[in-house]
């Protein structure tokens, strides 16, 4: 697994370094002293895996992570600091406190490196450049933060300069165009239906025939998108065999 | 019961006082002790003990104290009128009894008179157990104030930031391998901190000097974090050794200009404190690379508390002798200030 530490202190990063040591599994191959530096060095070095701390000059970790189309698997690095981590009660990510415990190290390393092995397996191969089912997002709204998978998104929905995105019971807004999103993601997974919405096709339940030849298409969970005529041409296409 | 106590003594004491002085003017004025006075005076005096006795317990139970100052006020006058009449028939009765009742007793300037002079006694009682009643109350106010601003001194002090212990453990932790002394030196400067900010706990002000040896401790730790990032510049008033400070202030101002300054400046800066001596007030000045920026910060990271925690302190204990500011100055330059003045 190659890794990128993304920390201000020369001596955190030190740190970090010998203590991971330990894992032959997890190769680092850079590392990052503020947001900026990391965002150069997570495109050119496309690494598995970051450590990042969160408080850092310029951006935080925070802003770092809202500004990556894909992120790679996190694991926060933080001294205390109580109001990042409960933006996290709900999610099921990993931080490690400094300094770093070898125990909580070791259990961290443990299911990171269990999920990677599912992950692999599954993986299609697919274009480099585009979003699969199996990327993960952050979204962040308010206090909140979600890594979100992007099968479990149902829904993209465009509301002025923001996009709501659909999943579970949430619909965080992220700053972002549609069309920009659109060219992102994958085609097989996700489709255009109108100006405003992108839906996730895995999660279509019924369509119906609507007016002036457009299509209804109902979403599993309730939601209804109507589906233009210019796109509903496509999507008989691309639905049909 | 101290206060039941002290009720009753002048309540006894007063009305005999009142009683005994009665008898005397009407005999110096008569030259003679008329029949009856003294009997009658006696009666008098315990009635007027007992009626103001029976309205002090209405007043208590009644919660008189609490009503608004008007109904308080039409309370008292309409109870000591209706006192002052009862007194009045109760003396009829008691002169009936003692068979001295003689036809001026039911003249209408006799009755008014015999109605006015208790009615002003009746004032006098009012007025003396509602000023003693003010003169507790705002006594105990006063030490409720003093206690409450103890308490809120407390919970002002400012606390060591967990974050920035973590970070120094954490820097301190990396520094084993690579500079044995270096790290056994910032262990000695942590303990030096952690033992200050305990013991503050139990001082209101310490020397300048003393708060300057955490703050440079401190420093040295945050040097040892941002590495090259973090200069220091120091200048003091040869005097300013002579002023008291409250401990751990100033390292809270240098924390927040650490914090809220070079901490987020990718090429680090400057932290320079200089004092000077004005007026026998000692200013001290941190300035910091970075940009204050009131309130739009606050909100969004949950600090600030700091800055108000410090200004709310400098005002319980100083009063308006003490001041503070944070302002905005040239070369993206943040200039934090208090003012404090001799403590003897």
């Amino acid at each position: 697994m190659r890794a990128i530490i993304i920390d201000d202190e020369r001596l955190a990063r030190k740190e970090l370094n010998s203590l991971l040591e330990d894992y032959k599994e997890i190769e680092i191959i850079g590392e990052a002293v503020n947001a900026e530096d990391a965002e150069e060095k997570i495109l050119k070095l496309n690494p598995d895996l970051i450590f990042l701390d969160i408080q850092m000059p310029g951006k935080t970790g925070f802003e770092l992570l809202e500004g990556l189309d894909s992120v790679p698997k996190v694991i926060f690095t933080t001294a205390y600091d109580e109001y990042a981590l409960k933006a996290f009660d709900y999610n099921a990510l990993d931080y490690l406190l400094k300094p770093i415990q070898k125990d909580r190290l070791e259990d961290c390393m443990k299911k990171l490196l269990n999920e990677d092995e599912q992950a692999v397996s599954e993986e299609a191969g697919g274009e480099a450049k585009k979003l699969g089912a199996n990327d993960q997002v952050f979204v962040k709204d308010g206090d909140r933060c979600w890594f979100v998978t992007l099968s479990n998104i149902r829904l993209f929905e465009s509301d002025g300069n923001y996009i709501k995105v659909y999943f579970d019971n949430f619909k965080p807004m992220i700053h972002k165009s549609l069309n920009a999103l659109d060219e992102r993601l994958d085609d097989r997974t996700f489709f255009r239906a109108s100006r405003k919405h992108i839906i996730n096709l895995g999660w279509v339940e019924t369509i119906e025939p609507w007016f002036n030849g457009g299509l209804m298409v109902q979403l599993k969970g309730g939601d209804k998108i109507e589906v233009s005529r210019r796109q509903a041409a496509r999507f008989k296409d691309m639905m049909s065999l | 019961m101290k206060k039941e106590r002290l009720y009753w003594i002048l309540q006894l004491t007063g009305w005999s006082l009142y009683g005994l002085g009665s008898v005397l003017l009407y005999s110096f004025v008569q030259g003679q002790i008329p029949s009856g006075l003294i009997e009658g005076e006696i009666f008098q005096v315990s009635f007027y003990i007992i009626s103001t006795h029976l309205l002090r317990v209405l007043i208590k139970r009644g919660k008189w104290i609490s009503l608004p100052l008007g109904t308080l006020i039409l309370r008292i006058a309409l109870s000591i009128v209706i006192l002052s009449i009862s007194n009045y028939v109760f003396l009829l009765g008691v002169s009936f009894w003692l068979d001295t009742l003689n036809r001026q007793d039911f003249m209408a300037i006799n009755a008014i008179i015999s109605i006015i002079a208790p009615l002003s006694m009746y004032f006098l009682w009012s007025l003396t157990y509602m000023t003693l009643h003010y003169f507790q109350w705002y006594k105990k106010s006063l030490e409720y104030q003093a206690a409450f601003n103890e308490i809120e001194l407390n919970y002002l002090k400012s606390q060591l930031n967990p974050h920035f212990i973590f970070n120094a453990l954490n820097s301190i932790r990396a520094l084993v391998g690579e500079d044995p002394d270096k790290c056994k030196e910032a262990i000695t400067q942590l303990s030096n901190i952690l033992r200050n900010s305990l013991i503050l706990d139990k001082k209101r002000l310490i020397s300048f000097s003393d708060e300057m040896r955490t703050v440079n401790d401190y420093l040295a730790l945050e040097t040892i974090r941002f590495e090259e990032r973090l200069k220091t510049k120091f200048r003091f008033h040869p005097d300013s050794s002579q002023y008291n400070v409250p401990p751990m202030m100033i390292q809270t101002l240098v924390e927040n200009a650490i914090k809220h300054g070079i901490s987020n400046l990718t090429a680090g800066g400057v932290i320079d404190i200089n004092t000077a001596v004005v007026d026998r007030s000692l200013i001290i000045q941190i300035k910091n690379s970075g940009k204050y920026k009131n309130g739009a910060k606050i909100k969004k990271t949950g600090t600030g508390h700091g800055l108000v925690n410090t200004k709310k302190r400098l005002e319980l204990i100083y009063g308006d002798a003490a001041s503070f500011k944070i302002c905005n100055i040239e070369n993206n330059t943040v200039l934090t200030e208090i003012k404090i003045p001799e403590t003897f």
